[in-house]
């Protein structure tokens, strides 16, 4: 099922510690990942498996894991998700680069256990800063394993915390996917690096963490690598958020992911993510060429660019979602002043979205 | 430098450059803080501690030794440190936070890395009071006290950290201590780092400390000394337990 | 295009109608079919409503649910309110009726009556292997499902279960069989 891909993902990718605390639709990663960790096996390799006391303990945990030069983890949801955004927010601005698999439920609040899309602003934009997060949101098996194993090397490489923003039914579901082995695919994966204690940088540290925030101090010859997020001056804040700014704006365009599917000159353009991006595939097919579909795979950094082409000759627009306006929000900001075809948003907030809904709608508003 | 630094009687981790320290005068911070500098020296731990501070006055700590630090959000200096033991073994953790980081904000993780018997050192800075934050009661603030946020005398429910986390684990090594016996003081930190570093579990310290600005004592010594030593510490057993 | 099979099932929580649903969907996936599974239910271990869907064919829908089903299965009484929307014309419907008593909202459908929880304890003594007897009453209206390979399938599915117990494996064959007959 979805939530042992997303642990073999994980493993594939040479993680090696994961934090979490029990939480429907995702407590089988941590089952999976305590096996493991306690098998023969596991423990001659040294992984790392904590049930923490909350999702607090357990982010903060994962951010020190990460911290020491660990490839580590976690999973979550819901309020879960809610409450690890303190330690999510410290990983923003210090540019700690933590792994989160988000399972979407019902929101807000308890809700219900196994579904919505409730959680994007959460997690692309949670916490107290500007939503320098990268965030995927994978449709299918495959992708939750692809881009399980991705996030990883994504987060070390650009240094921003990364999510993959599935949900309950991809975690649940069962199906086919192949499990491979990167290094077997020619994927190399991404040195850690440690932020503490480390013997020898590549390059100095302040070139990923905003100065203002670290201070290397040098005492017979050796260097100790000091990390701060208090700050005294309103010049120091400014400063770091704009190192963390101009260091998303020279990357966002090589992680930017999408995908475009159906008859390019097909009136109804369909913006839709995640699973429901699957259901708007399945519906294009059923439309016989009405309609085609433009589904981001990264959220944050949203790839611009290539909605803005994609919505050249689209007559209308059509935005289904589990949840309300969450997806239609980021499309917005960025087709401001750029098109005049109606938007159709549908909300169906923690509920499913069928291929006949979609394709019922495309057809309602086919003229 | 280091000769500069022996002169002055300071751990050689001290970055001189801190001095004069940032903390109120009168604080116990700074006491606390070179008795822990004197252990990581005897103990040549310099290269091998992580130094975690928690938000508050401790953070003021920030600047204070020639060793990595990380400042956390407040009262989650403990599984920071937690984790970055479990991502590095190799690591002497330590996290350095205040009776709110320890006892309200931070307990549910204080109290479980206790429970799983976590192979951290957890120093608390108990001074009765939060005080970066202007004096409002903690939990540690004793019955009767006048704080910001009890202006007609705080309640009579207080918390005893030692015996709290002995109650949880057994074989932990707990103390408290006191800033005005600064030998004694060392000693229970080289304890404290020897017990961690030869990965035995879960270290802590209480450190019994004067909060001059709060306690509106800044004037009067003996006033502070009066609070610290004859009132707090018949309250808040000294030694190990 | 072709249409996979679509399967709904639905019942309490502690009933086994996800263990149902995944089964069918690994004994189908064995025998080389294509299928999905997916659950929804409230609380996770027991004490809510649970719902399974499951699809078969030769091609993997890219979305787990559905619309309306082809085979409609409830466990309980209120799980016919439930999953009421997801029946068409020509669902077929299959209903246990040790609990559930009340056909009338779905009369028309000419429900298959599998006593299923009777069977159980009386003929078999052992009440948990009521949806084995189910699973057999499904089976014989799944179209593309071979009833020899589906077993094989189970061997493989509770495989360390009746390495514990081999006794185990004897009793739901003869469940399952039991519901298959009587579909």
């Amino acid at each position: 099922m979805g939530n042992e891909v997303l642990a073999r993902a994980a493993r594939a990718a040479g993680a090696t510690a994961m934090y979490g605390y029990p939480i429907t639709p995702g407590s089988e990663v941590l089952l999976w990942w305590a096996k493991e960790a306690g098998s023969e096996k596991g423990k001659k390799e040294g992984m790392v498996f904590v049930q923490a006391e909350d999702e607090i303990g357990a982010s903060f945990m994962l951010l020190g894991s990460v911290m020491a030069g660990r490839r580590s983890f976690t999973v979550t949801a819901g309020p879960g998700n809610v409450l690890m955004q303190d330690a999510f927010s410290m990983c923003e601005a210090m540019r700690i680069p933590i792994v989160a698999y988000i399972n979407q439920r019902g929101g807000p609040s308890t809700s219900t256990v196994i579904y919505s899309q409730s959680e994007v602003t959460l997690t692309a934009f949670g916490g107290n800063g500007n939503g320098y997060r990268i965030v995927y949101a994978p449709s299918n098996l495959q992708e939750l394993y692809d881009y399980g194993i991705k996030a990883f090397n994504t987060a070390w490489k650009y240094r921003f915390p990364t999510f993959l923003l599935a949900d309950g039914y991809q975690a649940k579901m069962m199906g086919e996917v192949e499990i491979y082995d990167p290094h077997a695919r020619g994927i190399e994966m991404v040195d850690t690096e440690r932020y503490l204690l480390e013997e020898k940088r590549d390059r100095p540290i302040d070139q990923v963490v905003p100065k203002p925030e670290v201070h290397i101090r040098l005492q017979d010859g050796v260097e100790y690598s000091c990390y701060r997020n208090c700050l005294n001056l309103e010049e120091e804040t400014l400063q770091v958020n704009m190192e963390i700014k101009e260091a998303w704006d020279k990357v966002a365009y090589e992680i930017e992911e999408h995908e475009s599917y159906g008859p390019g000159q097909a009136e109804t353009l369909i913006i839709a993510s995640g699973i429901v991006g699957a259901a708007a595939k399945q519906a294009c097919d059923q439309l016989g060429g009405k309609a085609r579909l433009f589904r981001p795979i990264t959220l944050r950094p949203f790839p611009a660019e290539a909605l803005k082409a994609a919505i050249k000759g689209a007559k209308r627009l059509i935005v289904p979602e589990s949840a309300i306006a969450q997806l239609s929000r980021l499309v917005k900001e960025i087709l401001y002043g750029v098109t005049d075809a109606p938007m159709i948003e549908y909300h169906r907030p923690s509920i499913g979205i069928n291929v006949d809904e979609i394709v019922d709608l495309v057809n309602r508003h086919h003229v | 430098m280091s000769e500069t630094l022996a002169k002055l009687a300071f751990p050689k981790c001290v970055r001189i450059e801190s001095k004069p320290h940032l903390f109120c005068p009168g604080c116990g911070h700074p006491e606390v803080l070179k008795a822990f500098g004197f252990a990581v020296d005897e103990l040549g731990l310099q290269r091998q501690v992580a130094f975690g501070v928690d938000i508050g006055c401790s953070l003021l700590a920030f600047d204070f030794f020639n060793i990595d630090t990380i400042e956390t959000h407040h009262g989650r200096t403990v599984p920071v440190m937690v984790g970055i033991k479990r991502g590095n073994p190799q690591a002497i953790s330590v996290a350095y936070v205040g009776d709110g980081g320890a006892y309200a904000i931070g307990m549910g993780s204080l109290l479980n890395a206790a429970i799983r018997d976590e192979n951290i050192l957890t120093i608390v800075v108990n001074n009765a009071v939060y005080a970066m934050t202007g004096g409002q009661e903690a939990p540690t603030t004793l019955p009767g006290t006048k704080t910001a946020t009890t202006p007609y005398g705080a309640d009579n429910h207080f918390v005893k950290g030692p015996d709290l986390i002995r109650h949880l684990n057994p074989t932990a090594w707990i103390a408290r201590g006191i800033t005005t016996r600064q030998l004694g003081l060392r000693k229970l930190m080289k304890e404290a780092l020897e017990f961690v570093k030869e990965g035995k579990g879960f270290a802590f310290l209480e450190v019994l400390s004067p909060c001059t600005l709060n306690w509106g004592t800044i004037e009067d010594p003996h006033a502070t000394f009066d609070i610290l030593e004859n009132k707090m510490a018949s309250v808040y057993k000294l030694g190990h337990f | 295009m072709q249409e996979t099979f679509k399967i709904v099932i639905c019942g309490e929580g502690g009933q086994g109608v996800q263990s149902i649903a995944k089964i069918i969907a690994q004994a189908a996936f064995d025998q080389g079919k294509k299928a999905v599974y997916v659950p929804y239910f409230s609380t996770e271990k027991r004490g809510g409503v649970t719902e399974a869907f499951a699809q078969i064919g030769d091609f993997v829908p890219a979305y787990p649910k559905f619309a309306k089903a082809d085979l409609w299965v409830v466990l309980s009484q209120r799980a016919i309110d439930r999953i009421y929307e997801y029946l068409k014309d020509d669902t077929k419907v299959i209903v246990n009726s040790y609990l559930v008593k009340d056909l009338s909202r779905i009369a028309r459908w000419k429900p298959v009556e599998i006593d299923a929880g009777r069977i159980a304890k009386e003929e078999f003594k052992k009440p948990r292997v009521f949806n084995m007897v189910m699973m057999g009453a499904m089976l014989k209206r799944i179209p593309g499902l071979d009833k020899d390979k589906f077993e094989a399938a189970l061997d493989h599915v509770f495989a360390s279960k009746y390495a514990k117990d081999p006794s185990l494996k004897e009793l739901n064959k003869k469940a399952f069989d039991k519901g298959y007959e009587l579909a």
